[in-house]
């Protein structure tokens, strides 16, 4: 075919560009990511005493989860373009994780020389970034097949920046089951487990969001 | 540790995004630089009216725009494939299908030639790595320099026949694809036609285009 018959192949009732391609690839792989996280720590971990939703506890698990997921939502609609610009969300991503940081220090530094230790590591230190991991593990998938469905050309940061997103979504529904009450704990352990899902997606990056 | 590799890469599309913006050279020390440089301005300042019109739905506007931009893709891929002179058109029609499907994403506040290099960059390291040539391909990327799209002659003829790939696909997405793009029947009229909803229509041409395009794929890495 020659390509002149294939561009008025092509133009011919075009019609206009569709619109907001990234959101509406992104918000289902949203939807599907904390769904799938709450309903699985719900059931095998079971919920958190209703009692804490009296507390801050839980609400800076999921307002720090909720705007990591937003942020890196943000990131990952960028760089499912050819070309973008990162800055500003970027930022917007490094933020959040300073701000969760500060307050864990701040909470860590709060306690006494004694309770430090148990603030830091809690019961659940060591299972808390597998399970966040684990729990996302569905999440990321959507992720990389909304971002593969657009035109990422720097794989490995795409999937780095679904990863996050899909990390974060999975603790969104791991703070609905999840006892531990510092915000030092958060700071760390959320945060390794939401980095770990990041890794696996930089990882997949290059290999699956080929187009 | 985890936010060091979008820096990274966000710096280098910066340089990318430069390097097709700005002539990183003196002016008097490289004419021809400078005459491509002005040439690229032209083609920039010429496809963005254009194409902001075929992003609202113009398809008269979209067609010219596409004709430049295989120009240019002639041109920038015949500089780069030496050694696959008759691939050029085929990747020409593959990156041209994947800026229509890929419409979506461009963002107005961005130069579409800039948008249009890197996807067909991405085109072009695909095929690449798809070929197994990674001297060529460190070749191509090193090089950076403002004639990447300058314009190329060509009879726009491509080794691969996009009508015999068009006859593999399923029989709904092919007959959406013909009544819509090649009888150029409106989608209302396709779905009377059909009796498919309209819709359904629209689904089967983008994924009949999709399915093409990934048949198009498919054929250059055998």
């Amino acid at each position: 075919m020659k390509t002149d018959t294939l561009i008025e192949l092509l133009a011919r009732s075009a019609g206009p560009a569709p619109r907001a391609v990234a959101l509406r690839r992104l918000a289902p792989a949203a939807g599907l990511g904390f769904v799938v996280s709450a309903l699985l720590a719900l059931t095998l971990i079971g919920p958190i005493p209703e009692s804490m939703y009296g507390t801050p506890v839980p609400w800076i698990k999921l307002a720090y989860a909720g705007a990591l997921a937003a942020a890196a939502g943000w990131l990952a609609a960028r760089l499912a373009r050819p070309i973008s610009r990162l800055a500003a969300p970027r930022a917007l991503v490094l933020s959040v994780l300073i701000a969760m940081a500060l307050l864990g220090l701040v909470a860590w530094l709060s306690a006494s020389r004694a309770d430090r230790m148990t603030a830091l590591l809690g019961s659940s230190w060591l299972s808390c970034p597998w399970n966040v991991l684990a729990l996302s593990l569905p999440g990321l998938g959507a992720a990389l097949w909304a971002v593969r469905g657009l035109a990422p050309t720097r794989p490995r940061a795409a999937g780095f920046a679904a990863g996050m997103f899909a990390g974060a979504l999975g603790a969104l529904g791991y703070a609905l089951a999840c006892q531990e009450g510092s915000a030092a704990f958060v700071a760390v352990w959320y945060t390794l487990g939401i980095g770990l899902t990041g890794g696996l997606g930089a990882l997949l990056g290059p290999r699956v969001l080929r187009w | 540790m985890s936010h060091a590799d979008p820096c990274a890469i966000g710096g280098k599309q910066n340089q990318r995004l430069g390097a097709f913006e700005a002539p990183a050279c003196n002016r008097n020390a490289c004419p021809d630089e400078m005459a491509a440089d002005a040439v690229h301005d032209d083609f920039e300042s010429g496809l963005k009216p254009l194409w902001m019109r075929a992003q609202a739905g113009d398809s008269a506007a979209y067609a010219q725009a596409l004709h430049r931009i295989a120009q240019r893709l002639r041109g920038y891929f015949r500089r780069r494939m030496h050694s696959l002179p008759d691939d050029v058109e085929d990747l020409v029609q593959e990156t041209l299908l994947a800026l229509h499907l890929q419409r979506g994403t461009y963002d107005p506040t961005l130069p579409v030639s800039a948008w249009v290099l890197a996807i067909a960059r991405h085109k072009l390291v695909d095929l690449w790595r798809r070929r197994g040539r990674r001297d060529d391909l460190h070749d191509a990327l090193d090089e950076v320099d403002e004639t990447m799209l300058a314009a190329a002659p060509g009879d726009g003829s491509a080794q691969r026949d996009l009508a015999r790939l068009l006859s593999t696909l399923p029989e709904a997405q092919r007959q959406a694809i013909l009544l819509t793009k090649v009888e150029g029947l409106s989608v209302a009229e396709a779905s009377s036609r059909t009796g498919a909803s309209e819709s359904a229509i629209k689904v089967q041409v983008h994924r009949g285009l999709k399915r093409l395009a990934l048949l198009v794929k498919m054929e250059g890495a055998s």
